[in-house]
């Protein structure tokens, strides 16, 4: 026995049995041991930076920022990072799948490509009515969005629609009515000395946030002594605001009111010479100081001072968006912005607004967004069986739609969902056949970003591994639908690679031809990752007499009674989840909210003065109730959030999209009123109310930070705005705090 | 009055005994397993031959272990290197049939690691080859192999004589092979 023992005992300590698996052939530049980097594009937020990626043995290892890329120039967020939890997710789809029980059954059953295409195929020719078939894709750019075109328009139906959650309709219609222009532009924060941003949170989640985290940077450390200034107005101070000069909360909603009230300021100081200047000042003559004081809460000095200090900066850039956006009145708000923009005379100067040329790689698809009004019209659409087929390409609307928009119940009346998603999200749970792409690190795609950079700028997306499993590209599915319904002569490429490359062509041929060809030309492209022109677009701007005489903030209006339901609802774009699309990445799951160190998990954000008033502890489950649902979230302290606001991150509360999404906190979409901006259509997220009623349980959030107080320890040195020293109540701008309770 | 513990140890004198025949037989077993299972000469899916390859045929080692000079892992050649010249040569013998049938079906060959560190050394292959170290001094004759075994001991010492012979700058600082 003993000698037994002992046999086993050297057999265990021995090294396991491995192997050394060559390729049968290897890949072109493949080498064991060395690692490749390709560059590409990123495709976890629609900023569209640029990546490097490291791979090993065929293996994506680590994603970063691709420095040739003028949108990012090396950096990326940690979304960005954590895209290689999208390609080694154990939750994605693995092959093509038939709905085998009733719809929403979660039942499932394998099959192939050639039977998932040919029975799409066979029911798309089969449809009676061209316009009963939609198309709703993630916000997608470049040649796939022309494919999408190319697809839709020989099938003959108008229906295709690109819906984003966080897209920015109202700033697109507030820079189309006041400047005429169909593009966003290109705020210049890097040059800028004097950034004034209504409610963009523009170094977590606006437009491109990676970018404006260099600008921002250069702003403020590059220019030698001189430092950049950056005031931020929001109800709740966002990572943005954390990082701003001067923090001023003004009542949600009111944020174009004070924007007019400041331009009404400059006028009043002599300080805009343009000709027009008669007819701006008897547009704002109803924004006097004691006006905005009364409407936005922010004292009329503090206006005067803001408004003198934006004039005399040279440059000063106003920004737009976010929550202030997002109200009943927030196209009226980002118009006001704007204006704030025009009288400092930045358009088009360096440190200003800078508007974009068109497009060169793909077209434009700003008529293509899909506003909330466009997603209310498809479901009363599907109600009344105007829909017989509906395609969804990676976008979750079930996720991101208020229940108001009854898209659900109205998904019911659809004879055939489509899904070519990559996980299982609560939309595609519903959908009859789903065909799965492939995820961004495994395609062929290009990209020009939006917005820009002030000058053409277009990238390539290619493929940095094989294939994990048995899916496609989103473009090579559609190439593939044609190809069974005979629509070959129209979409005659045999792959998306195929078509990108040939559409490639017309970029080369816009610079002077390369000595070494195209193939040279493409070379380089694949190899920086990124093209560039030097095409910018003109500058001048003029404003017609109308629009000034129009120019006014009407005040906004919120769903519920302000007895019953006294608070405002400020729901948020995660920074660690962005709209929910990170909530299947464990990466982005345990990292901490930058603001509340709080890592899984959903949380509302309320006044520490309210939480008293209530009897409201750190991490009390509360009900948040509005006329549209209710929840259950934990209760965390802010000092920074007016009194009467609470702040909510979106991103939880999945029912379905993997294990590490499901059933992990909640959704404040789901009790938003279906509110819109009259103008652009556009969900108005800020405005519902809510009320708050103690559930008597306690659930409290995860922290990396413990205690944000200081506990008397000292940590950091304040004084209390009254000029008391710390430990003492105190006021930040016009919100009560507490400094540090002994 | 005194109190002997002698009868109390008593009791234990067959479990004692027991105890010794067991280590005698552990130490036993353990040997004979080192002995004659030692694992350093695994079986492998095709009956390779260093020494027709490198021995009688003189192919110099890194005409198919390419990356040796250049990275980290000298690498397996991958399969279409072997029918690079098997395609011709030797065609007929069943080993080499057994080859094409990998190459037929794209697939790779499987083979079992002879020589293999642990993940907390790091070694690069790189900077030995080009420090002009022999294959054989870690690998052993291999030329003079038909099945490939373990012959040196890759141990720490072999690793810290080598550096302190040749004088290897920070050749012994633990950060060296441990990071």
């Amino acid at each position: 026995m003993g000698a037994g023992g002992g046999f086993m005992l050297a057999e265990s300590i021995k090294h396991p049995v491995e192997h050394l698996i060559p390729y049968a052939v290897p890949p072109e530049e493949f080498s064991s041991g060395i690692a490749t980097w390709y560059n590409s594009i990123c495709g976890m937020c629609p900023a569209g930076c640029g990546i490097s990626v490291r791979t090993r043995e065929g293996r994506a290892k680590k994603i970063e920022g691709n420095p040739s890329h003028p949108v990012n120039q090396g950096r990326l967020c940690a979304l960005g990072q954590a895209g290689l939890q999208v390609l080694y997710n154990p939750d994605r789809l693995t092959a093509p799948m038939l709905q085998s029980g009733e719809r929403g059954s979660g039942e499932f059953v394998q099959t192939t490509w050639n039977e998932g295409l040919s029975e799409v195929a066979s029911r798309l020719s089969a449809s009676t009515n061209n316009d009963g078939i939609y198309f709703v894709s993630e916000g997608v750019r470049g040649h796939l969005a022309n494919l999408f075109e190319l697809f839709m328009n020989e099938l003959g139906s108008a229906n295709l629609l690109h819906y984003d959650f966080a897209h920015p309709h109202s700033l697109y219609a507030a820079n189309n009515h006041i400047f005429g222009e169909r593009q966003l532009p290109y705020y210049d924060i890097r040059n800028s000395r004097y950034l004034l941003s209504f409610g963009a949170d523009y170094l977590n989640d606006w437009l491109s946030p990676v970018h404006h985290g260099l600008g921002f940077g250069h702003s403020r450390q590059g220019n030698g002594d001189a430092r950049g200034r950056f005031v931020q107005i929001e109800p709740r101070m966002s990572i943005s605001g954390a990082s701003a000069d001067e923090w001023i909360p003004a009542t949600p909603g009111s944020e174009g009111i004070l924007a007019l009230g400041i331009a009404q300021q400059i006028l009043a100081g002599g300080n805009y010479q343009g000709t027009d200047a008669d007819d701006w000042n008897a547009a704002l003559a109803t924004y006097s100081a004691a006006y905005v004081e009364d409407k936005t809460g922010v004292p009329a000095d503090t206006v005067a001072r803001i408004a003198s200090e934006f004039s005399h900066a040279e440059p000063g850039l106003a920004i737009g968006g976010g929550a202030a956006g997002n109200h009943t009145n927030g196209v009226d708000t980002l118009v006001a912005v704007n204006a704030l923009n025009y009288l400092v005379g930045n358009i088009g100067k360096p440190g200003g607004v800078v508007f974009n040329p068109d497009p060169v790689v793909g077209s434009s698809t700003a008529g293509r967004q899909a506003n909330f009004a466009a997603m209310q019209d498809l479901a009363e659409n599907a109600r009344q069986g105007a829909i017989e087929v509906l395609i969804i390409n990676n976008t979750n609307p079930l996720f991101t739609l208020p229940p108001g928009a009854g898209l659900k119940e109205a998904l019911a009346s659809i004879p055939l969902v489509v899904s070519l998603s990559s996980f299982m999200d609560e939309t595609t749970a519903m959908a009859d056949i789903i065909l799965p792409s492939h995820t961004y690190l495994e395609s062929w795609g290009d990209d020009m970003p939006q917005p820009g950079v002030g000058f053409s700028v277009g990238a390539v997306s290619q493929p940095v591994v094989s294939p994990l499993y048995n899916t496609r590209a989103t473009g090579d599915i559609i190439l593939g639908l044609a190809g069974k319904m005979g629509l070959g002569e129209a979409m005659g490429w045999d792959s998306m690679e195929d078509y990108i490359k040939d559409s490639w062509r017309n970029v080369y041929e816009r610079g002077s031809p390369d000595a070494g060809g195209f193939d040279s030309f493409w070379r380089e492209v694949l190899t920086s990752g990124a093209w560039g022109e030097n095409t910018r677009n003109s500058n001048s701007v003029v404003i017609d007499k109308q629009v000034i005489d129009n120019i006014a903030v009407a005040e906004a209006e919120f769903s519920g009674n302000p007895d019953e339901y006294p608070f405002v609802l400020h729901p948020y774009l995660s920074t660690t989840l962005y709209d929910g699309r990170g909530a299947n990445l464990p990466w982005m799951q345990e990292l901490p909210d930058p603001m509340t160190s709080i890592v899984y998990g959903s949380w509302v954000e309320l006044n520490p003065q309210t939480a008293n008033e209530m009897g409201i502890q750190d991490g009390d489950l509360l009900r948040i109730t509005s006329e549209h649902g209710s929840i259950e979230v934990p209760a965390v302290t802010f000092p920074a959030i007016m009194p009467d606001v609470v702040a909510m991150p979106i991103g939880q509360g999945h029912e379905e999209f993997g294990r590490y999404a499901r059933n992990r906190g909640s959704n404040p979409i789901q009790i938003l009123a279906p509110n819109m901006d009259a103008v652009s259509g556009s969900l108005a997220t800020s405005a519902t109310r809510v009320s708050l009623a103690q559930t008597g349980r306690r659930a409290a959030p995860v922290k990396t930070g413990g205690e944000s107080r200081q506990l008397g320890r000292n940590i950091v040195q304040s004084t209390g705005a009254d000029g008391d020293s710390a430990g003492h109540s105190a006021k930040l701008n016009s919100i009560p705090i507490v400094v540090d309770p002994a | 009055m005194s109190v002997s513990i002698v009868p109390t140890l008593k009791v234990l004198l067959p479990a004692a005994r027991i105890a010794l025949v067991a280590l005698i037989g552990l130490i036993g077993g353990y040997y004979a397993n080192a002995m004659f299972f030692p694992g350093t000469s695994p079986e492998q899916p095709i009956d390779f031959s260093h020494r027709v390859h490198a021995g009688e045929n003189e192919i110099p080692c890194m005409y198919c272990h390419v990356q040796a000079r250049r990275s980290i892992s000298a690498g397996v050649p991958s399969v279409n290197k072997c029918m690079g010249c098997h395609t011709d040569i030797a065609t007929d013998r069943p080993q080499i049939r057994l080859l094409a049938s990998y190459w037929e079906n794209k697939e790779p060959i499987p083979w079992v690691k002879v020589h293999d560190l642990p993940d907390f050394v790091h070694f690069t292959h790189k900077r030995h080859v080009q420090a002009d170290i022999e294959c054989q001094t870690c690998h052993g004759p291999v030329e003079t192999m038909d099945v490939v075994s373990r012959e040196a001991p890759v141990e720490m010492g072999l690793c810290l004589n080598c550096h302190k012979d040749n004088e290897v700058v920070h050749g012994t600082d633990c950060w060296t092979c441990h990071k």
